[in-house]
């Protein structure tokens, strides 16, 4: 904030949001397949991935992604004892928690429905985990998004069971979460924040690719059948091969330990 | 919350597996429902329902306001949902307030459709008055007065009959109001416009419990499920919104199963609450 008076022009807040009201038109003229993305992806094209375990030192495990422009840090913390003013239980408690850094979006701190965030992870994480191996305890996931660009949930959530693993923490499998927005007539996998911001229907699949079953799902807007099940075709098929991405990133980390 | 015996537990899953449940409906049976209309006189429109031992109240408010700077040509919604200590002790303080937003939430995703507007049930570009200056702010409160299982649709049903029964007032703009000037309004309290509910999706909520799943699950049964899928179905057949609850995981294809089962269930779902709604619009122009 020391910096805001003498703000250079390069520091300005970058190319503002009215200009996507400009780019919306293409997606309804016949010529759907002319349109390109703005980063040169296919429809059906994910970004790159990139993950890497052992973000932060103090944690019991950690887990840094970044997928295009969306940068997420998340870190495992636990297990611990849970509060003394819980209730006694035989399962293990996740306590999952999301938070926006204020600069994280192009409005300053407008990092919203965290709350909304923080349960949708709780909820799609607590079917992988095998809570039944820490009874009377509690596993605090805390993830912060670093940067928002677009699919920052599913990008969350893959980067906390990543996290996870690397707590070692029991899971029956690793959770990836993919999400495919709807525009006009088109099918985008991996939306980026601008695609997002005028989507007219978004779903968001995570799941246990080994065990083929999906632990939450999420679906916005208007869909027909026929677009539901190609959507949903898409993402599973998106989230087994992100998952082979979080695997190989989880074997070089114990390989380089090893040496 | 609800305290079962190991053999109260063995009854329900297998009356389920036997698709017969404990008060004898079938798996895809819903309890009885009555809708009530217009119980709330402060409310542009109120709704009273009650599935079986589970009863909610929904009111629509609306208020003058000012659209968002970035949405100049519509009006805007919020949905929240109170689950009041009379139904369940839990809720007393903060202990309903994870209940309160998940329901909210959930809501909003099945009624509100996707960020572009599309599919949404409420079509918010009806609500403004003067573009970039005025709209209609709706305020729809959701009440949960008795819970036995199903909220989720049972709220969704009522917020679709609360909604049936609003009436906005008309509103005359003064002309001359030029440039940023926030332009006079008149707001007729004797016409009133009706709101077209066509669109509003209704909630089918197929909760797993073992092998199946069954529609309008009680509060015991909702203890016994696996996972539960509620999906918002408009009339049309598209789908709306989607949630799941529970941690158990689904095969895709179960998905995909409950999604068609969800979809004709709601067919019958739609004509009986718009039966019961006409009904119940009836019943409070007589009185």
């Amino acid at each position: 904030m020391t910096s805001k008076g003498g703000a250079a022009p390069s520091t300005y807040t970058p190319a503002p949001p009215p200009t996507y009201k400009a780019q919306r038109p293409p997606f309804f003229t016949d010529s759907d397949a002319d349109w390109t993305r703005s980063d040169g992806r296919g429809f059906h094209q994910c970004r790159s991935a990139f993950f890497r375990t052992g973000a932060v030192n103090s944690a019991a495990g950690s887990a840094y992604a970044e997928f295009g422009n969306t940068k997420v840090i998340v870190s495992v913390f636990g297990p611990r004892e849970s509060k003394k003013a819980m209730m006694y239980s035989d399962k293990g408690r996740l306590n999952c928690n999301v938070s926006y850094t204020t600069f994280a979006t192009t409005v300053h701190g407008q990092g919203s429905d965290n709350k909304e965030f923080s349960t949708m992870l709780h909820k799609a994480l607590e079917g992988a985990v095998m809570l039944e191996t820490f009874p009377k305890t509690t596993v605090d996931v805390f993830a912060l998004v670093l940067e928002s660009g677009g699919s920052d949930l599913p990008v969350v959530i893959s980067c906390a069971s990543l996290a996870l693993a690397d707590a070692g923490i029991m899971m029956y499998d690793l959770v990836a979460g993919v999400s495919v927005s709807c525009l006009g007539r088109n099918l985008i996998i991996d939306p980026i924040l601008e695609e997002e911001s005028f989507q007219d229907g978004s779903l968001m699949i995570t799941c246990m690719p080994s065990h083929y079953e999906v632990t939450q799902l999420t679906i916005t807007g208007e869909w027909s059948t026929a677009n539901l099940n190609e959507a949903m075709q898409l993402c599973l098929d998106a989230c087994s091969k992100l998952a082979k991405i979080m695997r190989s990133c989880l074997e070089e980390a114990a390989s380089a330990s090893k040496d | 919350m609800v305290g079962l015996s190991l053999g109260e537990k063995h009854f329900i899953q297998g009356g389920i597996d036997q698709n017969l449940r404990s008060d004898g409906r079938k798996r895809d049976a819903y309890r009885p429902i009555s809708i009530e209309t217009g119980v709330i006189p402060q409310a542009n429109g109120s709704a009273r329902i009650r599935i079986g031992a589970t009863e909610v109240i929904a009111s629509v408010k609306a208020e003058l306001g000012r659209p968002n700077a970035l949405q100049p040509d519509k009006g805007k919604v919020a949905i929240f949902v109170d689950c009041s200590p009379v139904a369940e002790p839990m809720f007393e303080g903060r202990g309903g307030e994870e209940l309160s937003t998940e329901l909210s939430v959930a809501l909003q995703r099945c009624l509100m459709g996707g960020k572009s507007g599309a599919g949404a049930g409420i079509d918010l570009s009806s609500l403004i008055v003067a573009e970039g200056k005025i709209c209609w702010d709706l305020y729809i409160d959701g009440l949960v007065i008795s819970s036995d299982g199903n909220l989720l649709d049972a709220l969704g049903a009522a917020i679709k009959a609360a909604l049936s029964n609003t009436g906005i007032p008309r509103v005359q703009v003064a002309a001359g109001a030029s440039g940023d000037e926030q332009p006079e309004v008149d707001i007729s309290d004797e016409e009133f416009l009706q709101f077209d509910t066509s669109g509003v999706p209704v909630i089918v909520t197929l909760t797993k419990v073992g092998r199946h799943y069954i529609v309008d699950a009680t509060s015991e049964e909702e203890s016994q499920m696996s996972s539960a899928v509620s999906v918002s179905i408009s009339r049309k057949g598209h789908i709306c919104g989607l949630s799941k609850r529970g941690s158990a995981g689904l095969d895709p294809s179960v998905i995909s199963d409950m999604i068609s089962v969800a979809r004709h269930i709601s067919e019958q779902l739609i004509n009986k609450l718009d039966s019961e709604i006409s009904a119940a619009e009836a019943d409070e122009d007589e009185m």
